[in-house]
């Protein structure tokens, strides 16, 4: 009768665990380095800010790791129960909820721009990070040209959760983290920086796949990579 | 054993009661489990199908009130009445398209639906802009509501049908793929196919370097400004694309594609140069008319130590810039990503900054060399221009300035409009609450066209 238990207590563990594991959990990279005195970044910028919001500073937003900083450090510290040494080691950035911003894969939404620049990054990693450079720009410029016209929704996200519009977002491909070499956020920044290497595009297709009769009605512009591009 | 007996064997094995109890547990646990796959997947699809639902209703609740709203309109006498109810009809437009857009059903079926709630969006916002003005409907515009509003009728009539079905349960968001796209389609191809008036006011802002993006979605629409010179052939344009690089850096140049469509034509070249490896390659548009670079960009990596600061790459990328025949750009506002500075340069005739006519240049800070440039807005919209005397002097115009704001420089600027023109503006830069502003006020009648919120970010200068 025990290996009988043993057994069925395999099979509850296995049934339970398994919507666990299909649960993907999101990572978030750990902060890296810390912030001393005399230091001067836009890391200390950006912390000098926060510090000031919170009404712990009140010196200029100068970048430059001072005195005054320092001071206010210590007190952020003394409230938030830390070690008190007025330098900002990654317990106390933590705290501050600052990551050594910069590096993609990082938490950061400084801005519209940035968050509009990771979900776009992800669309075009999901329809196109076997393409040429130029072939990923295109991508992200077809995208935001449909933010511009009137027959599609008006924002990024709007464009590219609009239900059957890119295959990678339906099967999920959009979701597949980027490759740290990869080029896609540099064709993402260059997209939203106005290089449109498809002239106005507001479609394209790989005609390899496409199963689409409709998308072949479309005039084609010009040809990258694996994409036709058409309007 | 031979496979017989191994079946005996096994037969009397199972026939054994542990074993009888233990297939019993497995089936049973797997059968728990499937359920519970079953349920957590059914579970998903009600959501989902909630979520359909709650953007159709809103749709539909939207779209009525387009339809009210039209209708009020014409009937509303004074112009303040007309503005509020165009205000309405326009955000009432706006919120219905993006839940249209929401929907499981192809977007080239929707596409004629969303164009209409698109333009009488953009109709209402540049109707209430006029109003507000204290300019009441012309005939022609009374014309054009009405029409639009017979358009808005049909269009609730068939979303209304749909809604009745949709509540009977005779259709299913699941099954939309086939039945429902049918049903979208009809609706959809009673919408108007034609252009009624192009000012995509509301799509979303994010911030840009100063007066790109927003402004330059028409650009393609018009015939260019800026481009002069003969056609050229294939080979012409490719002595073109090795002067721009320079003849000593390039290795090879190889066409691979032209656009003969819009009013830009262009040759696209792929170039490869000395002493990079093969794959580095940058891809390069060229115009048919006059030769002129288009666009072109150069994917390398860039070495993270920065040898020359932004300010040296602004007076690197003049220097290109007037080497390539562009004369008098100054830069106006840049954005500093990866270790390369992008930096916009405007065209400024005699002391008046002409912000449409636009370049960007894209330089790696490790070496100075350029590896992007982008000249659209220029070649769209230069020109020389007649630029009027202005009709009010700079200290009426800065007294027209909120005195909250401490006005820190001014100076003149030809800004672009939503409405495909442009103005002629005194440009005053200012600070109010510590952060950077330009405001725009009209030098020719005193309007204050326009505010920019500058954001200092730590990667560039932004505007919003």
């Amino acid at each position: 009768m025990k290996t009988v238990k043993r057994i069925i207590i395999l099979v509850v563990i296995f049934s339970i665990s398994i919507p666990l594991f299909l649960n993907s959990s999101v990572f978030i990279a750990p902060i890296t380095g810390k912030l001393a005195p005399d230091m001067e970044s836009d890391d200390v910028k950006k912390m000098q800010q926060r510090l000031k919001n919170w009404n712990y500073y009140d010196g200029e937003i100068s970048g430059k790791y001072d005195f005054k900083t320092y001071f206010a450090v210590r007190d952020f510290q003394n409230t938030y129960k830390l070690p008190v040494s007025g330098i900002a080691n990654e317990d106390t950035l933590a705290a501050m909820g600052l990551t050594t911003l910069a590096k993609w894969g990082e938490v950061y939404a400084q801005s519209n721009q940035s968050s509009n620049e990771q979900l776009l990054a992800s669309a075009i990693n999901g329809e196109a990070r076997g393409e040429p450079y130029e072939g990923q720009v295109a991508v992200g410029a077809v995208i935001l040209n449909r933010t511009r016209d009137p027959k599609f929704p008006k924002t990024v996200a709007g464009v590219i959760y609009q239900p059957g519009a890119f295959t990678a977002v339906s099967d999920g491909q959009i979701n597949v983290p980027i490759d740290p070499n990869s080029t896609v956020v540099k064709a993402a920044r260059d997209a939203l920086n106005g290089w449109d290497p498809t002239n106005g595009c507001l479609y394209y297709w790989n005609p390899a796949t496409a199963t689409s009769k409709w998308i072949w009605s479309r005039q084609i512009v010009k040809k990258i990579g694996k994409h036709y591009f058409g309007k | 054993m031979s496979i017989r007996e191994k079946l005996l064997d096994l037969k009397r094995r199972l026939s054994d009661r542990k074993m009888y109890s233990i297939v019993i547990v497995a089936i049973a646990a797997v059968a728990m489990w499937g359920f519970y796959q079953y349920k957590h997947a059914a579970d998903l699809r009600q959501e989902l199908d909630n979520q359909y639902n709650r953007a159709f209703y809103d749709m539909v609740g939207y779209v009525n009130n387009v339809e009210v709203l039209l209708i009020k309109s014409l009937i509303a006498n004074s112009p303040e009445k007309a503005a509020a109810t165009m205000q309405e009809a326009w955000r009432q437009a706006n919120l219905a398209q993006t839940n249209l857009g929401q929907l499981p059903v192809s977007p080239n079926v929707l596409a004629n639906t969303s164009k209409f709630l698109t333009q009488v969006g953009d109709l209402a916002y540049s109707l209430n802009n006029q109003n507000m003005g204290g300019q009441g409907l012309n005939e022609e515009q009374y014309k054009l509501i009405e029409q639009l509003h017979g358009f808005s009728v049909s269009l609730e009539q068939s979303l209304n049908d749909l809604q009745t079905q949709l509540s009977a349960g005779r259709i299913k968001w699941g099954e939309l793929a086939k039945k429902g796209t049918r049903l979208f389609q009809k609706t959809s191809e009673n919408m108007p196919n034609t252009q009624f008036e192009n000012i995509d006011k509301t799509f979303q802002e994010y911030p840009t370097l100063i007066y790109d993006g927003p402004f330059s979605d028409h650009m393609t629409q018009t015939e260019p400004t800026g481009l002069a010179g003969e056609d050229m052939d294939v080979e012409q344009a490719k002595q073109r694309v090795m002067e721009f690089f320079g003849q000593d850096k390039v290795m090879a140049v190889e066409e691979i594609g032209r656009v003969d469509e819009g009013h830009i034509k262009t040759y696209s070249y792929s170039v490869k140069f000395n002493n990079v490896p093969e794959d580095q390659t940058a891809t390069v548009d060229v115009t048919q008319k006059g030769g002129n670079v288009l666009w072109m960009l150069y994917n390398r990596p860039v070495g993270a130590q920065e040898q020359i600061n932004v300010d040296q790459a602004k007076s690197l990328g003049k220097r290109f810039l007037e080497e390539h025949g562009y004369r008098d750009m100054v830069d106006t506002y840049y954005l500093k990503e990866d270790n390369t500075a992008i930096i916009n340069y405007a065209y400024k005739q005699g002391d008046v900054i002409v912000y449409p006519d636009l370049i960007k240049v894209k330089i790696a800070l490790d070496n100075g060399e350029i590896t992007g440039f982008e000249s659209k807005g220029y070649i769209t919209n230069h020109r020389e221009r007649s630029i009027p005397q202005p009709k009010i002097t700079m200290e009426q115009a800065r007294a027209l300035i909120t005195p909250r704001m401490n006005v820190l420089s001014s100076g003149f600027a030809i800004i672009p409009t939503d409405y495909k023109t442009e103005i002629f503006t005194y440009e005053f830069k200012g600070k109010l609450n510590d952060r950077d502003f330009l405001v725009y006020i009209n030098a020719e009648n005193g309007k204050e066209e326009n505010i920019l919120l500058i954001m200092d970010t730590p990667n560039g200068i932004l505007t919003m």
